[in-house]
C-alpha cells in the first residue's frame, strides 16, 4: 500500500485539517475507553459531510483498507478500535444540530453531536433527548446509536433505539440510504432498528432524526440510605410494584457511598451499605403523594435515612454524585476495570452477594453502583495494574461475574456493547445457529467487511465463515 | 394422502393436520386454498414440519389467529399453512421480573387476563384481541393507540426465537430489559410478515397496571377544531397515553360497521369528528388531565365533552381498538393505512374526505393523531371509484398501504405504497434469510 498517495487522496477528499497521519498523533486513536485492547490506525480522518465518508469509504474499499467508525472514543468495549489497522472515520467536526422540529417531536443532527450538548439545546423548546449513559458530557449520538446506550432514565424512557426514528448510512461501497424521517410504518423491514446497537460494523451513521421528548412538568427526587443491599433491593421491587414506574431507580454500595461522600461533601453517613436514588417525574398533580408512598416504603425496608430532594439544586447534588461515581473511582485506587451485565431484577440480591464472594476470592475490592430498576450491574473491580498479576486477576474476576450472570439468566452486556472486549462470551449465550442469524444480517449490508472487522463475533468464529456456511445448510449440531 | 402430508402427520399427528378439504375455504388467504393446513403442538414439532416442507419444496404461510390474514399480495403458488395457536404456553413469568417469555400462539386477551392477576400489563392494543396471536401482531407490527404513551412492539419486545426458513430454530436477546448483546434481531423480524422466520416464542417486558385511567371524549363540528386540540395536547406537558381521532362517515353511509356503531354509542353526543383522550396514571394526575383537556377543547371549540370512566373507559377503547380489524371486510370495502410525519395528518385526512366525498363513496377513519398513523375504511360506490379513491389519495400521500381488499387489486396495486425505499437491501437481506423464497412468498415488498 502507498500511505503517501493515501494520504494524499485523503487530504483532496476532506481538506488538509481532516486528515491525522503524524504518528505520535495516531498513537492517541489506538484505544477508545477500553485500554485493554489497542491498534493504531493507518490513518485518521475527520470529515465533515455524508459526501466526503462517502468519498472516504470508496477510497478504503479500493485500497482494502478497514474502516473504524469513532464517536469521541469514550466505548468501554474496544468498539472504536482499529484493531486490524485501516482508516478510522471520526465524526468529530459532524456535530451540527441541523433542525429541531418541535411539531413533529424530532431533531435532524450529525453524529457527532455530543448527548448532553444536545439536551441542553433542546431545553429551550421544552425538550429533550432521553437517553442519558453517564458518559454524556463527552459521548455523541452517534456512539449512542452505535451502542444503543442506555443511562438511568431509559427504566422509563427506554433506550436509544426507542428514540431514533431514522438514520443516514454510508454502506462498505460508499452508497448512501436514508432508513426513515420520523413518520412512521414506513414498508418493509425495519432498517434504523437493526442499524441500532450494530456498533459501527454495518456502515457509518452520517446524520440522524431522533425522537425529541418533552420535558417533564414535574421532577422528585428521593435519596434513600439501607444499611444493606438486600433492604434496598426489597424497596425496589416494591416501588415498581406498586403502579408506577419511576424515571430512575439507582443504586450506590458502600464503596461508591464513601468516594462519593468524599467528593460531593454529602455527608452520608458511614453506617449506610446501600444509597438507593430514586426519581420519579410526570405533571405535578400527585407527585408529592407518590413521593410520601415511596419515602415510606423506603422506611418500611429498613432504611435509616430517606431525604427527599425537592428543589432542583438538591437534586443536582443527588444526580451529580451518581453520574460521577465512575470518576470517584480514582480516590478509591489507580484503576479499574467497569464491567456491565443485567440479571433479571429479582436475581439482583443474590447476584450483588455472587460479587462479594468473586472479591474477597480475586482479593481484589469491587465497588457497585447500578441500574437497580433494570436489573444492569456495574461491578467496579479495583486494582493497580502495576502490581504484579493483578491485571489479569481483574480480568479473571470479570470473567466470573459473567458467568454468575448468566447462570442467573442475565446477559453479557446492558448497555456497554460487546466489541472486542466481550466477543469470546458470546458463545456463553448463544449458539452457533443464533449467531449464524446475526451474521446473516451482517453480511446482508457489509458482504465485504469493511465496517469495524473483528468486533462482536467471536474471533474463531467469523461473521462471514458463519454466513457461508449457514447458506450452505451445514448441521449445526457436528459444529458445536 | 400424498407423502408430504404422511410425513408431516407423523411429526403432529393426524388430528392436528387437517386434510379434510370442506374445512379448508376458512383457511384460504386472498382466495387461494392451502393445500395442507398443519397446526404443531411445540416448537420442535413446528421446526420439523417447516424442515419437511423445506425439503419437499412447498412453500410456508404462519398463522396465528387468522385476523390479519387480509395483509399482503396473494401468495404466489402452492402452499401449507402452519398454525401456531396450540403454541400458547407461558415460558417463563417471574412477577417481580416485570418480564415474560411466551409462546407465538397465545392470544393477547389471554396474556392480558394472565398480567391482570399480577397487576401487569403489556400495553399493546390490537384488534380482536380473543383471536390476535402474539406471533401475529409482532409480525405485522400492528400497532394500537396507545403506542403514544408506551410505545409499539418494536420497544417492549426484548427476546425471540424463530424457526427460519429451513426449519432451523435461532434466538436473540434475553429476559432482561436492557440488552445490547448481540445485533437486536428482535427489530428484524418485528413487522417482517413472516417473510424471514417464524417467530415462536417472545419475552416482553412489562409494566405495571395504572393506578388509575379515565377518557375524555370531545366532539367537534369540524376536523380543523378538532386537530386544534391536538395541537394543544401536543405542547402542553400533559402525558396522554392516546390522543386518538375519529371520523365517522358523514353520510350515514356504514350503518353496518360494528365496530365504529359501538365507539359512537358509547359517547354521549356523538358528532362526526371525536377526539378521545386516554389518560392512565396515578389518581390526581388523570384528574389533572381530565381538567386540562376539558379546558383545551372548550378552547378549540368542542361542542361536548364527555368523560367516560371504568367499565365505559374500557369499553370505548375495545371498540377503537377494533376499528381497523381485517378479520371481516365487506366485499365493497378497503382497508388503508395512512402513514405521514403528525403534522400532515390533518391535511392528509382532508384530502381523503373531499376525495371520499367527491367520489361519493363512505369514509371512516380512526388515526392516532399524535403518531402520523391513520386506518381509513372506505366502503360502497363501485369498484371503479374505490380504486379511483385509493390512486388518487396514493399521488399524494405515497405512504399509503392497503390492508384489506379484494384479491385483484391487491394482486395488482401498490399496496405497500407509492415506492419502497432502500428496496435492493431488503431483497439482499431476503436472499440471506430466505434463498428459496419458500416463507409468505410474493406477499411482502421483496
Amino acid at each position: 500500500m502507498d500511505r503517501t498517495n493515501l494520504v494524499e487522496e485523503l487530504r483532496r477528499i476532506v481538506g488538509p485539517r481532516g486528515v491525522v497521519d503524524d504518528p505520535h498523533a495516531l498513537m492517541t486513536y489506538d484505544a477508545d475507553g477500553c485500554v485493554m485492547d489497542t491498534g493504531i490506525p493507518q490513518v485518521v480522518v475527520l470529515p465533515t459531510s455524508t459526501a466526503q465518508v462517502s468519498g472516504v469509504v470508496r477510497l478504503a474499499a479500493r485500497y482494502g483498507l478497514p474502516v473504524v467508525p469513532r464517536g469521541a472514543g469514550t466505548g468501554l468495549t474496544g468498539g472504536a478500535t482499529a484493531m486490524f489497522g485501516g482508516i478510522v472515520i471520526s465524526t468529530a467536526r459532524m456535530d451540527k444540530v441541523l433542525e429541531v422540529d418541535t411539531r413533529n417531536g424530532r431533531v435532524l443532527c450529525q453524529p457527532g453531536v455530543i448527548n448532553f450538548d444536545l439536551s441542553q439545546q433542546l431545553k429551550p423548546y421544552g425538550y429533550q433527548f432521553a437517553p442519558d449513559p453517564s458518559s454524556q458530557k463527552a459521548c455523541t449520538v452517534g456512539g449512542n446509536i452505535a451502542n444503543n446506550s442506555g443511562g438511568p432514565h431509559c427504566l422509563k424512557y427506554g433506550i436509544t433505539a426507542s428514540h431514533v426514528y431514522g438514520v443516514e448510512l454510508v454502506l462498505g461501497d460508499g452508497t448512501v440510504l436514508w432508513s426513515g424521517d420520523g413518520s412512521p410504518a414506513g414498508p418493509g423491514y425495519d432498517l434504523t432498528g437493526v442499524i441500532v446497537g450494530s456498533e459501527g460494523t454495518i456502515g457509518l451513521v452520517t446524520a440522524v432524526w431522533l425522537k425529541i421528548t418533552r420535558l417533564p412538568e414535574a421532577v422528585r427526587v428521593v435519596l434513600a440510605l439501607f444499611p444493606d443491599i438486600a433492604g434496598a433491593s426489597t424497596a425496589v421491587s416494591q416501588v415498581i410494584a406498586s403502579g408506577l414506574l419511576p424515571s430512575a431507580l439507582e443504586m450506590m454500595d458502600r464503596l461508591v457511598i464513601k468516594a462519593v461522600n468524599d467528593m460531593y461533601k454529602l455527608g452520608l453517613p458511614d453506617s449506610a451499605g446501600a444509597a438507593l436514588l430514586i426519581e420519579v417525574d410526570g405533571v405535578e398533580d400527585g407527585l408529592d403523594d407518590l413521593l410520601n408512598d415511596v419515602t415510606a416504603m423506603c422506611w418500611r425496608n429498613g432504611a435509616i435515612d430517606v431525604r427527599p430532594a425537592r428543589t432542583l439544586a438538591e437534586q443536582n447534588q443527588v444526580w451529580a454524585a451518581r453520574k460521577n461515581a465512575f470518576g470517584a473511582m480514582g480516590r478509591l485506587s489507580p484503576t479499574y476495570y467497569l464491567v456491565d451485565t443485567v440479571v433479571p431484577r429479582t436475581r439482583l440480591p443474590y447476584t450483588m452477594e455472587q460479587v462479594g464472594r468473586i472479591s474477597r476470592e480475586y482479593d481484589l475490592p469491587i465497588a457497585n453502583v447500578f441500574h437497580a430498576g433494570d436489573g444492569n450491574l456495574h461491578p467496579i473491580i479495583l486494582f493497580d495494574r502495576r502490581a504484579k498479576g493483578q491485571n489479569q486477576r481483574a480480568l479473571e474476576a470479570a470473567t466470573s461475574v459473567m458467568h454468575v450472570s448468566i447462570e442467573q439468566g442475565g446477559v453479557i452486556s446492558g448497555e456497554h456493547g460487546i466489541g472486542v472486549e466481550k466477543q469470546e462470551y458470546m458463545t456463553l449465550l448463544f449458539s452457533t445457529d443464533d449467531l449464524a442469524a446475526m451474521a446473516g444480517l451482517h453480511q446482508s449490508f457489509d458482504p465485504q467487511d469493511v465496517f469495524n472487522p473483528g468486533k462482536i463475533f467471536p474471533k474463531g468464529r467469523g461473521c462471514g465463515e458463519l454466513a457461508a456456511l449457514r447458506k450452505a445448510g451445514v448441521a449445526w449440531a457436528t459444529l458445536k | 394422502m400424498n407423502p408430504l402430508s404422511s410425513q408431516i402427520a407423523s411429526i403432529v399427528g393426524t388430528s392436528y393436520l387437517i386434510d379434510d378439504l370442506a374445512d379448508y375455504p376458512a383457511y384460504a388467504v386472498q382466495g387461494r386454498i392451502p393445500i395442507l393446513v398443519v397446526a404443531p403442538g411445540s416448537v420442535e414439532e413446528l421446526a420439523h414440519v417447516v424442515a419437511a416442507a423445506h425439503a419437499a419444496g412447498m412453500a410456508v404461510i404462519p398463522r396465528g389467529g387468522g385476523t390479519m390474514q387480509a395483509w399482503g399480495r396473494p401468495p404466489a403458488g402452492d402452499f401449507m399453512i402452519v398454525q401456531t395457536t396450540r403454541l400458547s404456553r407461558v415460558r417463563i413469568y417471574e412477577p417481580d421480573d416485570l418480564t415474560i417469555s411466551v409462546e407465538a400462539g397465545m392470544t393477547m386477551q389471554d396474556l392480558d387476563a394472565l398480567l391482570a392477576v399480577h397487576g401487569q400489563m403489556l400495553p399493546l392494543d390490537v384488534p380482536l384481541p380473543a383471536r390476535s396471536t402474539i406471533g401475529g401482531v409482532l409480525s405485522t407490527a400492528m400497532d394500537g393507540p396507545r403506542r403514544l404513551g408506551y410505545g409499539t412492539s418494536r420497544d417492549l419486545l426484548i427476546g425471540v426465537q424463530v424457526v427460519e426458513a429451513t426449519g432451523r430454530s435461532s434466538k436473540a436477546g434475553g429476559m432482561v430489559v436492557k440488552n445490547v448483546s448481540g445485533f437486536d434481531m428482535m427489530k428484524l423480524y418485528t413487522g417482517s410478515l413472516g417473510s424471514l422466520a417464524i417467530i415462536v416464542s417472545a419475552n416482553f417486558k412489562l409494566l405495571p397496571r395504572p393506578r388509575a385511567a379515565a377518557t375524555i371524549a370531545c366532539t367537534f363540528n369540524t376536523p380543523a377544531d378538532a386537530f386544534a386540540l391536538v395541537a394543544a395536547i401536543h405542547a402542553s406537558q400533559l402525558t396522554p397515553v392516546a390522543v386518538e381521532y375519529l371520523q365517522k362517515d358523514e353520510g350515514g353511509r356504514m350503518k353496518d360497521e360494528a365496530s365504529m356503531s359501538a365507539v359512537i354509542s358509547l359517547i354521549p353526543h356523538p358528532s362526526s369528528f371525536i377526539l378521545c383522550v386516554r389518560a392512565e396514571g396515578l389518581p390526581a394526575a388523570v384528574e389533572r388531565h381530565i381538567r386540562d383537556v376539558a379546558e383545551m377543547a372548550e378552547r378549540a371549540g368542542s361542542s361536548r365533552m364527555s368523560v367516560l370512566r371504568d367499565e365505559d373507559h374500557m369499553a370505548v377503547w375495545a371498540a377503537i381498538n377494533d376499528l381497523p380489524q381485517t378479520f371481516s371486510v365487506a366485499d365493497d370495502e378497503l382497508l388503508l393505512r395512512l402513514g405521514c410525519l403528525p403534522s400532515d395528518l390533518e391535511r392528509a385526512l382532508a384530502d381523503a374526505s373531499a376525495l371520499a366525498s367527491r367520489q361519493g363513496i363512505a369514509l371512516a377513519v380512526a388515526a392516532r393523531a399524535l403518531s402520523g398513523i391513520a386506518y381509513l375504511r372506505v366502503r360502497g360506490g363501485d369498484e371503479g371509484l374505490r380504486h379511483q379513491f385509493h390512486a388518487d389519495l396514493l399521488a399524494r400521500w405515497p405512504q399509503l398501504a392497503i390492508l384489506a381488499g379484494p384479491p385483484a387489486l391487491m394482486a395488482e396495486a401498490p399496496i405497500w405504497g407509492a415506492s419502497v425505499p432502500n428496496l435492493a437491501l431488503m431483497q439482499r437481506i431476503k436472499q440471506e434469510f430466505d434463498p428459496d423464497n419458500r416463507l409468505n412468498p410474493g406477499r411482502y415488498v421483496v
